[in-house]
């Protein structure tokens, strides 16, 4: 690779020992064919149909629309907030477990991540119908006494996603725990602290550089997720992934499409700005 | 029998296969410095953490005035530690560190404060509350780990081997500390280390771990006078062996055969074995004289090397059979001096200075 090192250890920057002329082409490939048709529907958001910012104002300004952020956002929390408190333990007995465990259930982890996106999306559909096997099990063993609405709606697209977006936040989480020594958590336990002070003192704090770039990751990817909850949600409650394809396949209104996009893409680049400047793992100790 | 003040009965411990400890037996008494010596694997380790609480022993009791331990989880044991790699929690500042347990035992602020600053000053780091660990040296941070072991006044206080990642001269350093904060809090400490000179510079007593067995407790003099096993003999002081031929053991003392037809007679050996069988002799340096000129009953030997160590010389020679015995001989000492490599010399020994194992 291009990276070379210098004597006093230092890495010199690419550009300086003129590796940088080998990511040229991959720059080119993303300028032209990301960059620019992001750009043009951009553009397309504040000149169609007429020149202004009309699109803007109507998106920001009827309820429908704020509805559709509003889903998208509380689904977003709710997905981050149910891998973050499912993903830690989970994480932490990877982390704990002896390695030749930890590595098959590993390998489960990055199988399932593997296979086809729609294919898990359609099994939780059938797992959440009304006659599906969660309502069956909860009906047979009398906690419900009819069947719940678990698909078509956000509680659908909420379980779904959670469970894919798992792996992003327990991969991150297991480096970050193995890199807790297990001496320093038995210091705390001989310094008198019990398993809760141990976690909320000692563990939690150590680990949330971890957990916060996980979190941040999760949110950011739920937040424009388009699969799950096009499959598993209903029409009536819509994300904003499904509104920008919606306008642009079925309504033809690349102006609204490019504004929906636009305030997507505006939100992302806020909460990357947050990670970087916050959660910079180098800072963690 | 007076009930004393750590009492570790029959400790056994086994992984598997493994045995880690075998059998740990010993009496330690209020404020005595006790240091575990042994190689590395002999379980030295393994003891300590028994007693700390993070592992459960296959079989034995642990009493603190005359309590089993075993019951009480490592949180309520209300000992203190300080391990062989930093554990200092590193989210949190020097002062925080040492004011983790008294937190966690809900103490008061004012007291806080107050005690944090105590037992910094105990550890000669008054005044650096607020450094982060990352920005201390290792010795420095071993020393807060002190600090934050010693901050609750635990009975006992447990050291696995905490100045094994520093350099020689700022263990010495630590070593001298160490000595003095035991002199000045008077705690009961347990002490693991591989090294012999850090024991015998620190301990009051040593117990010498050989594969998971204690071969012998007792003061550094003891140990260096008087060694149970040849393992002993071996690592504690420099030492020399030589095979030998029991003649005859009669109440520890023995009449042996050395190579080249030298007999020994009154050499203190421990296990009453009869004639016949072989032993092996140690030899210290230190106790051994050197003669350019023959000397009756002596073991002759060959120089092969003089070497100059400052305040003494080390004169490393070889046996008839091959055997190698070194010499260790004060600087200006008068027989070196007609002697090179290469010439014959004869060795000579006080057989009480000596000893003989089977
Ligand atoms: N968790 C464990 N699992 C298996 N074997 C172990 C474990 N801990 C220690 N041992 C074994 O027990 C023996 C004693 O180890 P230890 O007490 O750490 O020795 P020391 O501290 O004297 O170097 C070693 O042979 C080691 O391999
Ligand atoms: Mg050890």
């Amino acid at each position: 690779m291009g990276l070379s090192v210098t004597a006093d250890g230092g890495r010199k920057t690419p550009w300086r020992d003129g590796s940088f002329g080998y990511v040229v082409p991959a720059l080119l490939l993303i300028a032209f064919f990301f960059i620019v048709p992001v750009i043009m529907l951009l553009m397309r958001s504040v000149l169609e149909p007429t020149p202004g910012l009309q699109n803007y104002r109507e998106l920001l300004g009827s309820t429908t629309y704020l509805r559709v952020l509003l889903n998208t956002f509380t689904v977003a929390g709710l997905v981050t907030i149910v891998s973050v408190l499912i993903g830690f333990p989970i994480a932490w007995l990877l982390a704990i477990m002896p390695e030749r465990w930890s590595r098959l259930v590993l390998a489960i982890i990055v199988l399932s991540m593997w296979t086809n996106l729609l294919a898990r999306t359609y099994a939780w559909m059938v797992l959440l119908q009304r006659t599906g096997v969660v309502n069956k099990v909860l009906l047979s063993l009398g906690i419900i006494d009819k069947p719940l609405a678990l698909v078509n709606n956000l509680v659908g697209v909420s379980i779904g996603m959670t469970y894919i977006m798992l792996p992003f936040i327990i991969l991150p989480l297991i480096g970050v725990l193995k890199s807790i020594d297990p001496a320093i958590l038995r210091a705390a336990a001989l310094c008198g602290a019990n398993k809760r002070q141990c976690f909320t003192r000692v563990l939690l704090p150590l680990s949330l550089p971890g957990i916060a770039s996980g979190a941040l990751m999760v949110f950011v990817m739920s937040l424009g997720y388009y699969v799950t909850p096009a499959l598993l949600g209903g029409t009536s409650n819509m994300m904003l992934a499904e509104l920008v394809a919606q306008f642009v396949q079925s309504l033809v209104n690349w102006g609204m499409g490019g504004a929906a996009a636009l305030v997507l893409l505006l939100v992302t680049l806020v909460l990357y700005t947050i990670q970087l400047k916050f959660v910079n793992p180098n800072r963690a100790r | 029998m007076t009930q004393s003040f750590l009492s570790i009965r029959g400790i056994r411990k086994t992984y598997g296969q493994v045995t880690a400890v075998k059998n740990v037996t010993m009496d330690v008494a209020e404020g005595e410095f006790m240091t575990f010596l042994g190689p590395s694997g002999s379980g030295k380790s393994t003891t300590l953490y028994i007693l700390a609480g993070f592992q459960d022993p296959t079989d034995g009791d642990i009493l603190l005035k005359g309590q089993s331990l075993l019951s009480t989880p490592s949180h309520k044991r209300n000992i203190g530690m300080v391990f062989q790699r930093y554990t200092l929690f590193p989210h949190l500042t020097v002062g925080e560190n040492v004011a983790f347990p008294l937190r966690v035992r809900r103490v008061g602020q004012a007291e806080i404060t107050d005690r944090v600053k105590k037992a910094l000053k105990l550890v000669r780091l008054e005044g650096l509350e607020e450094r982060k660990p990352a920005l201390m040296s290792g010795g420095q941070q071993q020393r807060v780990a002190l600090a934050r072991a010693l901050v609750y006044n635990p009975p006992v206080l447990l050291m696995d081997e905490p100045l094994s990642a520093l350099d020689k001269k700022l263990r010495e350093e630590i070593q001298f500390e160490i000595r003095r904060i035991h002199q000045e809090t008077g705690v009961t400490i347990l002490y693991v280390t591989h090294d012999q000179e850090e024991a015998l510079r620190l301990s009051d007593r040593i117990a010498v771990f050989s594969q998971g067995e204690i071969d012998q407790i007792g003061t550094g003099r003891e140990l260096y006078a008087d060694p149970a096993t040849h393992f002993v003999a071996g690592f504690i002081g420099d030492s020399n062996f030589i095979n030998a031929e029991v003649l005859s053991n009669t109440d520890g003392n023995a009449r042996l055969l050395l190579p080249g037809g030298t007999v020994v007679d009154g050499v203190p050996m421990h296990a009453g074995k009869a004639g016949g069988t072989s032993a092996s002799l140690l030899l210290r340096p230190e106790r051994l004289s050197l003669s350019s000129t023959r000397i009756d009953n002596g073991l002759t030997v060959t120089i092969k090397d003089i070497t100059f160590l400052g305040n003494n010389i080390e004169v490393s020679t070889q046996t008839g059979n091959g055997e190698i015995l070194s010499v260790r001989l004060p600087f200006g000492h008068e027989a070196i001096s007609g002697i090179s490599r290469g010439d014959q010399a004869w060795l000579s020994f006080e057989p009480k200075s000596t000893h003989a194992f089977v």
